[in-house]
This record gives C-alpha cells, structure tokens and sequence, in this order.
C-alpha cells in the first residue's frame, strides 16, 4: 500500500494518503489540541484549535481536515502556532460568559481545560457577550446557547450518530447557533433526548437537568444498561454511593449512543418507593420483617405446598431483567429444590413464537449475526417493528446503515413508522395478513430463479417441501388478501434477493400474531432461501424487550428446555444434570407463564415465585391473573418496588438493582456483557442470586455456591453457549462469529425450510367491536413499567394516554383530538385521550404499552388454547365510545 | 389589507420540486425557484422539501438561513434600500432613512402589511455624488430631501421599474 511520508515535529512519519495531520500525530504520540474533533464524529475543522504549521510554506493548517502529503514539514507547538492558538482561545472566551464559577460543567468544561492548558487567564479582549439563553421545559436537558462555542458536535452527533436530524446551524457568522426546525423547542423537535449530544458537548451550552450531583466525579463504573435488549454500554458516575449521572460507554466500543431511558432513565435506582425491608403480610396489611424470618416464612410456605400438593403445584416465575446468573440459579432451585418444570421467565409472552421458529429451523432458538454487521450490509428488511421506540440503538444502526452506507431499506408494516421516511419501499399489508405476503416473497423469490442454488443445495435441509407447499400459491390471491400490489410484492422480492448482504429484523408486531411462530419461519425461509441465514451482514434478529430476554432462555429460564437448551424429556442431557446437581430432575416439560396463571386461578397452583416481573400490570386479561394470584395459597415476590403483582403478595422481598450487583446481561444478539456493582445495595434489599441461594438454604437444601465465579464456573461447564471467555468485557468481533457458530448449534444439523400457511380469521371480527387495537412499545417506557414509570424524568415527561386513531375514523365519530373517550373490549374497559395519527390507517388505533398505572393488558383476553407462542397479546378488537360523564374538552 | 397571512397556493410547490429532485445538489437552485415563484420561501415548505430530497428539515432550514437573500418571510414587490454610505451620512442620510420608515411605518427590515414595500439600508450604492440617496428596487433615487420622500411614497401604484 502507499505511503506518504512527512516530518512532524522534527520527527519522520508515514501514514496512509487518506489520513489527516491529526490522525498521524495521534498515532505517532504526538498531542494536538483539539475542541470541536471528537472520534466518532466526521471532523468539520470548526474551531481551529487544532490548527499546525508547515514549515515548508509557512501556511497554518487544520489539522483534523488536512490530509497529510509528502514532504510536509509539520510543527504542531511553533511559536506562530501557539500564538494563534492562544488568540483563537481568547476570541471564543471573549464571547463565552464569564460565569464559570457557577456554571454547571465546571472542571468537566473542555474549554475551561484548554484555557488553562494554554495559561490563558483573561481575554484581554472587548467582550461581545452572546444573548439568547434558552429554557426548556423538559426534564432532561437544559440547553444555554450564550455558552455555545459551535463546535457542532450536538449537530453532528444528531446528524450522524443517531440519524434524527433535529439540529443543525440556523443563521451564519456571529449569529449563528445550532437549532431546531422553526427553532421550537427541544420537546416540539425530532428531539428524542437520546443525550448524545449532552455527552459531547463540550461546554456548558449542553447539560444534564436534575442531577444531585454536578460537580467532576472521579468513580466511574462500566456496566450494562438495565432497559431493552439493545444492551448498551453505560457509564455510571458515582458519588457517595449514588449514581449521580448516566453516560455512554467508552468510545472506542462505538459511537457511544444512548436512549433517553439509558441516558435519563436510570433514576429510578434512587426512587423514594424502593423497598427497603422485606415484608410479609398479616391480616392483610403489610409488616417489615427481618430477612430471616421473611425467608424463613417462605421457605416453610414453600415446603409445605411441595409435600402436601407435590412439587407441580408450584412455579417460578423469573424475569428477563435479571442476570444469567440469577436466572440460572433460580431454575437450578426451580428444578432441583422444588422439583418442578412449571418455570418460564417474562420475555415468553412474545419471544415464545419466535424461538420455537428458530429451534424448527436452525436448531438454535436465537438470532443469527451480530450487531455491528449492519454498517456493512447492503438491504434490511424491517417487519413489524418500531425500533424507534422498542430498540432505539438498532433503530440508529439501521439508518446509519442506509443513510451513511447506502443500504436499501425494506419495510413491511401496517402502521407508518418512523423509518417510513428511509424506506425504498414499503409494503402495507392488511393487518394480520403478513404470512401472506411473506410467502408471496418467497413465490416471486423462486419463481424468478433468485435463490441461491449453491447454499441450498449444500447447507439446507427440506427444499423439495417448500417448493411443493407453494407449488400452487397464487401472487394474485395474495395481492388481494394483503392489499399489497403485485408490482410492490415483486419489487420488495427483486430488492431483497439480488441486494447481496440482506438483514431481517423483526419485531413484536410479527410475534405475537396468532400465527407468530409460522412467521418467523416464513421469514428464516426467505433468509434460506437467499443464503443470507448465516451470512455476515445478513441474517434474522428479533428485537426483544428485556435486557436479558435471551440470557434467561439460554439459563433454561423455560418450562421445557435445561439451560442450554437441552430438552428436559432428553434423558443423556438430564442425567449430565442430575449428576452435577445431584437431585432428580423433573421429566416432564412444566407450565408456561400463561398456563400457570390460568392453573393457579384454578387452584392447581399453590405457590408462585416471582422475580422481577410484574404479570398484573403486563399479562393479557390482567383482571383475571389478579384474580388468580390472590388466590394462591402462598405468592412470594422479589422486585425492587411495591408493584400490583407485589401487592398480592404473602412475602416481598426487596430486591438490589442492576446497579447495586454483579453478573451478566445477553443482549439481542447473544453478547453476554458485564454488569458492575456501582453502588452498595439500598438499605436491607438484596442481589436477587443471593435471596435465592438463602431461600434454598432456608429450605434446608443449599445450593453450593458462595460466590457468583463459582455460578459462572459451573454455568460454563454445563453450558456449552457460555463456554468463553467472561472476564474480558466482550470476545472480539472476529472471533465472535465463531463462538457463536461453534456454541449456538447443538442440533449440529443443516437450517430446514419449513413449509407454513396462511390461515384466515376463524372468526368474522364483531361488528360490535370495529377497532382493531395494538398496544405499542413507547420509546419513555419499558416492559410493564415497574422501573421506568418510577424514574421520575421519564414519568413526568410522558404522563398522559392518547388513543392515536386515523383523522378520518376520528372524523366518521366526530372526535376531536383531546376528546376523552372509553375503549371498551369484550373483557375490559379504559379511559382515554384521542389524538389523530398519520401514521395508523383506517380501523387501526393504538395504545402505549408499559404504563404499571395504566395497564393496556386488562384489555386483552387470555387466549384460550394458552399456548404463549401464539398469544395475540399485541392487538385484540375494541369499540370506541365516547365518555358520557363529562363534555369533551375544548 | 394584511396579506401577510394569505394562504399560500401549494399547487406550484410540489411541480418545482419534482422538476429539481432529481438534481445533484438540487437544494439551492430549488429553493432560489420557489422564491422566484412565491416572492420568498414558505416556512412551511421546508419539511416538504427535507421530505422529497431526503434531507433533514434543519437542515435545509440551515442551508436557507445561511444566506441572505434567501427569505423566509413575505417580501414586499418593491425593496427600498437607503444609503447608509459615508457621503449619504454627511448629507443626512439618517434623517432620509427615519422619513422612510415614517413614511412606510416600517423599521428596518421589515415589509409593510399591505406587501407593497420592504426597507433595507445599503452600506453605499457608488452615486455618492447624489447623496444622500436611495433605492427603489433598480431606480437610483438622487439628492433626497423630506418633501421629496413624501412624493416618492405617494406614488404607490405606479411601477418603479427602471424606465
């Protein structure tokens, strides 16, 4: 490859033609200054600080936007340098307030650090004060433009990193200031207070609103934020045992990208509402126990129901917001404590249908290919997702992918979504009628000879039998049934098999159909077909809620698979077991979540444990599992607040938050990373793995670890998935695939095409009952919302209901927006705000998911075949009526 | 009348548009035309515009703030620019430029409700042998004085179009 070579600072350095004179110099060990460049940002060479001298002309260059050239004689501290550094410095501070004795950023303020840096301690120029000092009124940030240096990092960083576009330059010169469209504020904006551009501001002009701590803190904690399956990495600041400010990890990892729950959202660590002390029910009331008889009271409870009813009439139920750790323990106690398989954790609800799909299909119920694949590839195809709101960091990397790196975008979805506006092509299918269209997909995909003969031939099982399956499947009928034209069908088809590296991505809106499952495989046959299924910068992902949705299946979080996915009828794999833990495990697969709410209200359950999840507020036909939870002879409940399921409760136990404990998250993508302890547990609560291992020992059956190394150890072993390397913070990318690949498949057999159909409607939709109506995942919000409703920014800033419904159907029923309303389902009834939506067409209207004060589930009836891989938990139909107790509003 | 708040015909907006979106770098020829078309650029043309070049609306709202003869508020049909030039100055320019504004009931900047005039000053127009003067849209007007302002207004409805 070629090479330049210069001289910088005396000293003779090569680098490649493309590299700047700051690229170089960093890499030789040489210091430039530099305000406005920040790594992962493109360098735009605003603030001139970084500017250097070639001798050979004389000529004072920006270092960050001048690629190097041969024979340049570079100096980066001549005298003329440093004299115009110093006055570039002078003239900012000469229009940069004079408050830094108050200002907020304090020693964390660059450019107070790059005055001091330079010895400049006064101006010593007339002042020109900048004005416009703006106030927002949301809870997050506060932005203060007189402190503004335009640097353009907040414009890039919204530009570039997270693709919202909210900001950029408005005016020129001296007037000149980052704003938004109209120069509303943040809150009217595309602003979706991600706090990207908080982290990278370099002044004050940026800032954090409503910490308790502002000034420069020394402690930071590498962890993994607590929210939605992306897993992002986080850097907790900690101060007198509180974690004071939340901030994107490290930026060699990434870009450095947060949410505005992972950047804003984790205040809920210090709710005034967290439990404190554990609590057992007398007469009704609540009273704080100690630990040893809240446990003792527990494990009593525990042993009688196990000998007087026998083990099955008792389930765990865990959560995909704990540990894998934690997870791994709490089956482990489950299985050979209890003796029982009735254990399932929260992400069944709508990840069920997709894995069973997976473990059919390729053997391994899991995604296939890793995050950062997606800056590479060439198309993605989104189906029934709004990763805007239920997975923002892949929302980011998809419209990274297709506005920086021109990757086609694909998008079948009823409802507009906020990808609408990248997509090349979107297909909007009738509702429920995705399967249909899939498979036209794969009909146009063979009949127009695109497949990859190749890879089918070599690497898949099953051909023959989808190639009869849709022998007969008429284009014609689909285009009617879905409502998407032949021209769009084959278009989409065209796109996604000759686009090279293909994407999937798929969300809950495809799950939890009645026909979820079939989904997904019709999906993986696409993916086979093409030969994208393992393919780098190919491959399917679903996007999950939950932190560790995948980590608590691979822990056999599941009533029908040991930790590692070993069916538990699979005698060799229950032994290898048994043995270990020495117990007799149960043969029989156990209840799923659904199932064990239905048996408990039946009374065939008697004793529930529940970790971290919160079924009341969540669980479709939410009155009924109220209903069926007090009823149960014993409910024992660990969680960090006093949630509506932990009400029903005989015993609470108070739980430590992720912050407050060790151990590991999987994200959506198999990643297993790190959580660190920040912080010492709240008051009495615990790290959920240690009440575990206390409960078990209370029941005088001790599990034998003291330590969770000796968990992690014995997890490996028995666990060929998570047999890598755990102490580095995450395995390389390169040889990521590999493990993955190596671990993730112990069908050890080729993906199987798998033949699906469509089946219409059993039922002709109730005419009483004309709305068809999602509960959609809110970007302010999180699982049933236990945690993010108590974080008091988050709560305050989205504290109202809205029905979003299509103008024109709001219009046929002459509802305003702002006019209250009641929607009513065959099971239930809420309260509601109209709103009118564009993105939503006819006879669709939605809800915001995840509100624990106002529980969209009661709407929702439990399916009856109770099967969670087939819960249409996401839409059910409604009439809407308009609220007779009191006027509209104006 | 205020006609400041009239409503806008759209129709134009979404033909000018097409005919430049498929352009490379077709921003600021596409903007110039919709001024041409609309006398300035609708505020609320700007999403429709990010929208068809797939550009970020704040962005595109940068791109016009940055230059100043790109307008996004109503223009009146004649400018009227006053020379704020040093030879103007000496020879009363200020007190052309107030006589102005009287005369209009406008500051400067500004358009007058009726869209008939906006006021602009000018740092020097070259006719400094005319000072003070001033400049209504191409047509030099030459050695200003109060009763000449008032006329110069009065003549609302005739076309100042260099003869």
């Amino acid at each position: 490859m070629q090479t330049v070579t210069l001289t910088i600072n005396q000293q003779e350095v090569s680098g490649h033609p493309e590299m700047t004179i700051l690229e170089l110099a960093r890499e030789s060990g040489i210091i430039i200054p530099t305000l406005c460049h920040h790594a992962s940002l493109n360098p735009i060479g605003a603030c001139r600080i970084c500017l250097v001298e070639n001798e050979v002309n004389g000529a004072l260059l920006a270092s960050c936007v001048t690629p190097i050239a041969s024979g340049m004689i570079i100096n980066t501290e001549s005298s003329r340098v440093l004299e115009h550094r110093k006055m570039i410095l002078k003239l900012m501070l000469a229009s940069h307030p004079d408050s830094c004795l108050v200002c907020d950023k304090g020693n964390r303020c660059q450019l107070r650090q790059m005055a001091a840096e330079l010895g400049i301690g006064s101006s010593e120029l007339d002042r020109i004060p900048q004005t416009a000092v703006t106030e927002e009124v949301n809870p997050f940030l506060i932005r203060d433009m007189s402190k503004c240096i335009l640097c353009a990092r907040c414009i890039r960083a919204c530009q570039e990193l997270v693709i919202e576009g909210a900001l950029d330059y408005y005016g020129r010169g001296f007037k000149a200031k980052p704003a938004t469209l109209f120069k509303s504020p943040l809150e009217n904006s595309e602003c979706t207070f991600c706090g990207t551009c908080v982290a990278l501001c370099p002044t004050g002009a940026l800032m954090e609103k409503e910490e308790f701590y502002r000034g420069t803190i020394g402690t930071v904690v590498e962890s993994t934020c607590p929210y939605c399956g992306c897993g992002c990495s986080i850097s907790l600041e900690v101060k007198e045992n509180r974690v004071a400010r939340v901030k994107p990890a490290a930026e060699d990892t990434g870009p450095g990208t947060l949410c505005v729950k992972g950047s804003y959202g984790c205040d809920f660590i210090h709710s005034p509402d967290r439990l404190t002390r554990p609590l057992v029910k007398e007469n009704g009331s609540f009273k704080e126990v100690s630990w040893d008889e809240a446990l003792a009271v527990t494990a009593d409870a525990f042993s009688r129901i196990k000998d007087k009813h026998g083990s099955d009439s008792l389930a765990v139920f865990g959560s995909a917001n704990c540990t894998n750790e934690e997870n791994y323990l709490l089956q482990r106690f489950a299985r050979g404590v209890l003796g029982t398989n009735n254990i399932d954790n929260g992400s069944s609800l709508y990840y069920a249908a997709a894995r069973q799909a997976f473990y059919d299909s390729v053997g391994f119920p899991g995604i296939t290919y890793t995050l950062n694949d997606l800056t590479g590839t060439d198309l993605i195809l989104v189906v029934g997702a709004e990763p805007a709101a239920s997975a923002p960091l892949i929302n980011y990397e998809i419209k990274r992918a297709v506005k920086l790196h021109g990757a086609k975008l694909i998008l079948i979805d009823p409802r507009k979504t906020k990808l609408t506006l990248f997509a090349d092509c979107w297909l909007r299918p009738e509702v429920d009628t995705d399967l249909m269209l899939l498979n036209s997909l794969a009909k146009v995909i063979i009949d127009e000879n695109l497949v990859d003969r190749e890879f089918i031939a070599r690497k898949t099982e099953n051909y023959q039998e989808l190639l009869d399956s849709l022998a007969t499947f008429s284009l014609e009928t689909a285009a009617e049934v879905t409502g998407v034209s032949l021209e769009q069908i084959r278009l989409a088809a065209g796109l996604y098999a000759t686009a090279g590296k293909a994407a999937i991505i798929f969300g809950t809106g495809i799950m939890q159909q009645l026909q979820g499952t079939e989904n997904v495989k019709a999906l993986l046959n696409l993916a086979l077909l093409t030969g994208n299924i393992w393919r780098k910068g190919g491959g399917l992902r679903a996007l999950l809620r939950e932190c560790n949705a995948q980590g608590a299946c691979d822990m056999g979080m599941l009533p029908d698979f040991l930790p590692g996915y070993y069916p538990v009828e699979d005698l060799p794999a229950r032994k290898k077991f048994e043995t270990h833990w020495q117990a007799n495990l149960p043969s029989k697969p156990g209840l799923n979540a659904l199932e064990m709410m239905q048996m408990a209200g039946e009374g065939k359950i008697k004793g529930l444990l529940i970790t971290g999840e919160n079924p009341v507020a969540g669980f479709p036909g939410s009155a009924l599992v109220e209903e069926a939870l007090a009823s149960l002879d014993f409910l024992v409940v660990q969680d960090l607040f006093l949630t509506e399921t932990a009400r029903l409760a005989q015993v609470v136990l108070p739980a430590a938050s992720f912050a407050e404990k060790e151990g590991t998250f999987t994200n959506l993508e198999g990643r297993v990373q790190k959580i660190r302890k920040a912080i010492e547990p709240l008051a009495e609560s615990r790290p959920d793995w240690k009440i575990i291992l206390q409960l078990a020992a209370a029941m005088n059956q001790p599990l034998p670890f003291n330590s969770l190394e000796q968990v992690q150890k014995e997890l490996e072993e028995l666990v060929p998935l998570y047999k890598y390397d755990w102490e580095e913070k995450s395995p390389k990318e390169e040889d990521y695939w590999e493990t993955m690949a190596e671990h993730r498949l112990p069908l050890k057999r080729f993906p199987r095409f798998s033949p699906v159909e469509y089946l219409p409607p059993l039922k002709a939709p109730d005419t009483q009952y004309p709305f068809i109506l999602l509960a959609e995942s809110a970007l302010f919000h999180s699982g049933s919302g236990s945690r993010s409703s108590k974080s008091g920014r988050l709560s305050r800033f989205s504290a109202s209901y809205f029905l979003q419904m299509n103008k024109i159907d709001a219009d046929m029923m002459k509802l305003q927006p702002g006019d209250r309303v009641k929607i009513v389902s065959p099971v239930g009834e809420l309260p509601a705000v109209v709103e009118h939506s564009e993105s939503l067409p006819r006879g669709l209207v939605s809800l915001p998911r995840s509100r624990s004060d106002y529980p969209v589930a009661l709407l929702f009836s439990s399916p009856p075949e109770t099967s969670a891989s087939s819960s249409a938990l996401q839409r059910c139909y409604v009439r809407i009526e308009r609220s007779c107790s009191d006027e509209p509003e104006k | 009348m205020n006609q400041k708040n009239r409503e806008i015909d759209w129709s134009r907006l979404n033909e000018i548009i097409a005919e430049h979106c498929q352009e490379r770098w077709s921003l600021i020829p596409l903007v110039q035309e919709i001024q041409n078309e609309y006398g300035y650029i609708p505020p609320d043309a700007i999403p429709i515009i990010a929208d068809k070049l797939k550009l970020f609306p704040s962005a595109v709202q940068g791109v016009i703030s940055f230059y100043a003869q790109l307008y996004t508020e109503p223009r009146g049909r004649n400018t009227v620019r006053v020379c704020r030039g040093t030879a103007c100055h000496v020879r009363g320019g200020k007190t052309i430029l107030k006589l102005v504004k009287k005369e209009l009931g406008i500051d400067e900047g500004e358009t007058t409700d009726d869209l008939e005039y906006t006021l602009e000053t000018v740092a020097c127009i070259g006719v400094c042998a005319l000072a003070p003067s001033l400049v209504i849209n191409q047509q030099v007007y030459g050695r200003m004085n109060p009763k000449k302002v008032g006329q110069l207004f009065k003549r609302k409805d005739e076309n100042h179009e260099p003869a």
